[in-house]
């Protein structure tokens, strides 16, 4: 996650994984995969876990672990109430931001 | 490094950065377990284990100790030099387990505040005490031209009664934390600036003394090195040493505990 992508992905890649801890529980691997799926390319363990811990210590999330059926155990991660609100605030700030970043571009870019 | 050298490294990081055994337990069992399911090796998921130790670190927050007992306490400080007042009424109290920074404008008395705190220059007005050992990195100057850091560090540890032996081995393994080989290095005035500075910073946490009072104490360091220098920073305020520091930069303010703005 280098250059410019890189700096976008910064300021949101909390907020994403927030958003699919909303569609439901899930473990760090998994939502690695998810982000890729999505499009967002691969996020490595280190800069992802972090993200994590942080979400957990300020309460957004809650984490327990569970015996796989198959392979290891793993942490998964749920959201908490505090963190549905906090993902709806962020989540319409965003709207603002891209939409006001959309027009500018647009004035002068054609698509 | 395969992947339970890898672990064994993190967990030992994450040790000298004083996190929790309990959360250390839960990050290395969840690496662990991420390991396993991307098949990935540990180093091109994760980074080296010093650098992923500290963004843990930096996400869990440190445990914080009560501050202790006063060892450092500057009274109604006053000073000038001919007609010019430098310091007029400065008060400063840190205690065990705390860091202050002391800010401010070129020339407005931060370091001579340091070196009245010292004992080096004396105040027009005003009393400091010390509780406690004291150790004092200058902001330059302070080394020996052509001694070797080695002979540095005998002279100095002769001071706070350390054994030649003891004082050479306990400078070298903290100029190595400084990623620094001090036991090859040449006589000081061959050193190259930001060297000179960590021969410095050596020699003021020497025999670990209980009052840490620093003078940008980083000036010509790398990025790596003035990253470490903080952690040492936060290392000693866990270890319950109180700390002074004179800084020009802002971005390490949040996690001082006192701020004295000259």
């Amino acid at each position: 996650m280098d250059g410019r992508h890189g700096q976008w992905l910064r300021g949101v890649l909390d907020l994403c994984v927030l958003a699919l801890l909303a569609r439901r529980e899930s473990y760090g691997y998994e939502i690695a995969q998810a982000l890729d799926a999505a499009g967002l390319g691969r996020i490595q363990g280190g800069t992802l876990y972090p993200i994590l811990l942080r979400l957990q210590r300020t309460g957004l999330v809650v984490a327990g672990w569970r015996e796989g059926d198959a392979g290891p155990a793993r942490k998964y991660y749920r959201l908490t109430p505090e963190g549905a609100e906090a993902l709806r605030r962020s989540a319409g700030e965003w709207d603002g931001f891209a939409d006001a970043v959309g027009r500018i571009f647009r004035e002068v870019v054609p698509r | 490094m395969n992947q339970d050298a890898w672990l064994t490294a993190l967990t030992d990081e994450l040790r000298r950065h004083g996190v929790d055994a309990g959360v250390t337990r839960h990050v290395v069992a969840e690496a662990a377990s991420h390991l396993s399911d991307s098949g990935e090796p540990a180093d091109s998921a994760f980074g080296a284990p010093s650098a992923y130790a500290r963004a843990v670190v930096d996400s869990v927050g440190r445990a914080r100790r009560p501050a202790g007992e006063v060892r450092l306490r500057a009274t109604d400080i006053y000073k000038r030099y001919g007609r010019r007042p430098v310091l007029s009424g400065v008060e400063l109290t840190v205690r065990a387990g705390q860091v202050a920074a002391i800010v401010g404008a070129n020339g407005s008395g931060k370091s001579t505040l340091l070196r009245i705190c010292a004992g080096l220059v004396s105040p027009d007005r005003g009393t400091v005490e010390v509780h406690g050992a004291l150790g004092y990195c200058p902001q330059d100057g302070g080394t020996s031209d052509f001694l070797l850091p080695d002979e540095h560090f005998v002279l100095v540890g002769a001071g706070r009664g350390l054994g030649r032996d003891v004082a050479r081995a306990d400078g070298r393994g903290r100029a190595a934390a400084l990623d620094w080989d001090a036991g090859t290095a040449r006589p000081a005035r061959q050193l190259s600036g930001g060297t000179r500075q960590k021969l410095n910073l050596v020699m003021a946490e020497l025999g670990d003394p209980d009052v840490m009072l620093l003078d940008e104490p980083y000036q010509g360091f790398d990025r790596g090195s003035y990253v470490d220098f903080w952690e040492r920073v936060w290392s000693w305020r866990d270890a319950g040493k109180a700390i002074v520091v004179v800084t020009h930069l802002l971005d390490r303010l949040d996690r001082v505990d006192l701020v004295v703005e000259l």
